[in-house]
């Protein structure tokens, strides 16, 4: 501890290297920071209590495979089902407001809506104002405020896939529920009409009666139309999220070598830095260790000095991110793709590690060999 | 007067570790866009090979990809039988009505994806030469059978010749794989119209090609398929449908500017450290060279050079880093990723190309610029007398 001073002098003695190591060891991290949530988020959706409790069936084909809304009626009689919906994707176009297609929209029978999204916070007036009215629709905090939709305001959509559009009058404005209030549903009956009666179904989203039932709900559902001419797939809510994430292709391989290039390009970046540094500092090493400083302890000073200028990157790097994209609509930037995009503490940790291992690691080599080097002739050296 | 370029590499010899590390640490940010933009490459050039400039697609008005797309077989008798179309030696017109289904299907390496079957008939294989079979034979007509593209039989399970692909309750024999020479036809299973018609029962079009006589008559035909109102059709020419598909491509381009710009920085403040380094240790040199007569500019070059070169020596070991993941992806096989807009597998090949090195190279000189810029500045302005006596 008594030697905190002469490591602050040293890493004050050159502010603006210092400076300039910190920087780019902090937009490293920065970096690492992002593509590590990126990666964590795409590959843990959130879980609640209530997500888990949901299961979502589709065709076993494919899910642009729809479904008849007979199935709707038989999945509800499968024992430790609690509640169902049938819900149909509607690949809208808000005002032709570019690509937004991949958020959660869709058509939904009604009856049983909130049972089966019993996490969306809603109130109380707006669900019996969404319920009682064919042409409402209710839509997540995060998109009104993105396209400024107020209660009681009509939005046209126009649907990708179906020759239809729609006029729909928002009832109410949700936050949390299983897409974190980025999504907008509204009355499959209206859809169905629309479609001049000839409406299907794309997926059924099923509440299980308890977290036991959840795996014998997916076979039973299965097992039940597995000799139909439409077979179904049910997985869990979080494994039909996840399924899209496969389809990305091998996000996990790509993310992960990026980290460990940029990773390895900082050590060779910081390492260049303590060496440059050491090298210019031999004479004085020499003097600390002509005062009888052990070589241990000279070895020390230097690791700590590196390591103090990689954590404080570091931090830097991994905090800044967390508040610069406190600010950033990533649902918007990834098309739905990423709901919640926060840096959390795993990660905070896993930066703060990397940064202790780049310290350590850039330091070594020239530290070591700097307390190696004889007094005399480090005092000789100029 | 300029000072030779001689004695910045002589200056950039001498401290070779630390030019050497530097430089490794710029080329592996190289390396990292270099690899991103393999991937939008390789994604954009097979949206791009893909289509003829003669030919037009019908779809359904309001959809944006045939998956989405169906109309009726009575849509489709008008529209073979429009004018507009060119015919073959025979008199036959050059169309072809197709459906597009899709199939989720385990990959090789885990998981699963959406793939894209085509029900198309011997017209679609005539309109569609690029498409060539590699293996196997093609599907008959009035039989369960399907062939691949070679690159998707690589990365799906059940797609070699011989394999039987079980879709729901119904097996269908794979006869055949097709090379389809780089283009997005690569991501499809091809079958028979009538078969999958029946299995999927819709006995419908999901898109109907038309070919004009030329490219310039492309645009009388997209006027007559659209005219009916009846059928609320839209058309546009092949080659524009494909290439809309390169939105696919926005994901990585994002995440690959936004590395850009990180590491951009990151690499930018790394060479900066190691110019300032450099220069504080030449004070003297410096001096030495104003006392010589050399002026302030030809210092402030001379330096901003220094970093260009530093640099770009590690664009170039950027380039060469570059090398071995190219081979790398070439024995591992072709790559995948969605297509956003067919909502399902898009296959391509992972492409380095020597425009990508070029826009590698062009980064670095950036950041040799911007890096070097400050430092030089600094060496410049100093002060005859200061350094002479330092």
């Amino acid at each position: 501890m008594k030697f905190v001073r002469l490591l602050f002098k040293s890493v004050f003695r050159n502010r603006l290297r210092s400076l300039l190591t910190v920087s780019s060891i902090g937009a490293a991290l920065f970096l690492i920071a992002t593509l590590l949530t990126l990666l964590y988020t795409l590959t843990n959706p959130p879980e609640t209590p209530d997500s888990a409790l949901r299961l979502i069936t589709r065709h076993k084909i494919s899910l642009m495979n729809a479904l008849p809304t007979s199935y709707l009626e038989k999945i509800r009689s499968v024992e430790g089902v609690e509640a169902v919906i049938g819900s149909m994707w509607f690949g809208g176009v808000y005002e032709n407001k570019g690509v937004d297609n991949m958020l959660a929209q869709f058509a939904v029978s009604t009856e049983q809506f909130f049972e089966v999204n019993p996490d969306m916070e809603i109130t109380e007036a707006e669900k019996q104002a969404f319920l009682s009215d064919r042409s409402t629709a209710i839509v997540g905090r995060k998109l009104a405020d993105r396209y400024g939709w107020k209660l009681g305001e009509t939005v046209h959509y126009k649907s990708n896939l179906f020759p239809v559009k729609v006029e729909l009058k928002i009832a109410g404005i949700y936050d949390e529920g299983g897409d974190q209030g980025s999504g907008v549903y509204f009355h499959w009956d209206y859809f169905n009409q629309a479609m001049q009666n000839n409406g299907i179904m794309g997926t059924f989203s099923i509440r299980a009666s308890s977290p036991e039932s959840v795996p014998l709900v997916a076979e039973r559902v299965d097992e039940m139309f597995k000799n139909s001419t439409q077979p179904t797939k049910t997985e869990t809510e979080r494994a039909f999220q996840l399924s899209f994430v496969e389809m990305l292709g091998n996000v996990q391989l790509l993310i992960s070598s990026i980290c460990l290039a940029v990773i390895f390009a900082v050590v060779l970046i910081a390492a260049n830095t303590m060496a440059m540094s050491i090298r210019e500092r031999v004479r004085e090493i020499g003097v600390l260790k002509a005062l009888g400083f052990q070589r241990r302890q000279v070895l020390g000073l230097l690791i700590s000095e590196s390591l103090l200028l990689a954590l404080c990157g570091a931090l830097l790097g991994s905090w800044g991110a967390k508040f610069f994209f406190r600010g950033v609509d990533m649902a918007a930037i990834s098309a739905g793709f990423v709901q919640q995009f926060d840096i959390n503490g795993l990660i905070l940790g896993v930066c703060a590690g990397l940064g202790v291992l780049i310290g350590v690691l850039a330091a070594g080599v020239p530290a070591w060999r700097a307390a190696q080097r004889p007094v005399l002739e480090a005092l000789r050296n100029v | 007067m300029k000072i030779p370029l001689k004695y910045n590499l002589r200056s950039l010899w001498v401290r070779r570790t630390g030019t050497l590390m530097t430089g490794l640490g710029i080329g592996l940010t190289i390396a990292v866009l270099l690899t991103m933009g393999a991937l939008v490459n390789g994604l954009f050039s097979t949206f791009v090979s893909t289509g003829h400039d003669t030919d037009v697609i019908v779809m359904r008005q309001g959809s944006a990809s045939e998956p989405n797309s169906w109309f009726s077989r009575e849509a489709y008798q008008e529209l073979r039988l429009l004018p507009e179309v060119a015919r073959d030696s025979e008199g036959e017109p050059w169309a072809v009505g197709e459906i597009i289904v899709v199939i989720n299907h385990p990959k090789r390496d885990g998981g699963s994806s959406n793939v894209m079957v085509r029900g198309t008939s011997q017209r679609g294989l005539e309109i569609r030469p690029e498409v060539e079979l590699a293996e196997g034979r093609m599907f008959r007509k009035g039989v369960r059978e399907l062939v691949a593209s070679r690159s998707l039989a690589e990365r799906f399970q059940d797609m070699r010749v011989g394999d039987t692909l079980q879709i729901a309750a119904n097996d269908w024999k794979i006869v055949g794989l097709f090379d389809a020479g780089g283009t997005a036809y690569g991501s499809e299973l091809w079958g028979d119209y009538d078969e999958i018609a029946q299995v999927w029962s819709r006995p419908i079009y999901s898109s109907v090609t038309l070919r004009a006589n030329s490219p310039g008559e492309t645009a009388g035909i997209i006027e007559a398929a659209t005219e009916d109102r009846r059928f609320q059709l839209q058309a546009m020419k092949q080659k524009e449908y494909f290439q809309m598909q390169m939105v696919s491509a926005g994901g990585i381009t994002a995440l690959g500017l936004f590395i850009a710009i990180v590491m951009g920085i990151g690499s930018t403040f790394a060479a900066m450290n190691m110019m300032y380094a450099t220069i504080m240790a030449r004070f003297g040199e410096i001096g030495t060279l104003r006392a010589l007569g050399f002026r302030r500019r030809s210092i402030l070059t001379s330096f901003v050079v220094e970093a260009i070169i530093l640099a770009l020596i590690g664009g170039i070991l950027g380039c060469l880093l570059a090398i071995p993941i190219q081979i790398y992806a070439w024995l591992t096989g072709p790559m995948g990723s969605m297509n956003v807009i067919t909502f399902s597998e898009a296959v391509f090949n992972f492409r380095i190309t020597p425009f990508l090195m070029s826009l590698g190279l062009t980064f670095s000189l950036f950041v040799g610029i911007l890096g070097g810029f400050f430092p030089a500045f600094r060496a410049a302005r100093l002060r005859l007398i200061d350094v002479l006596r330092d």
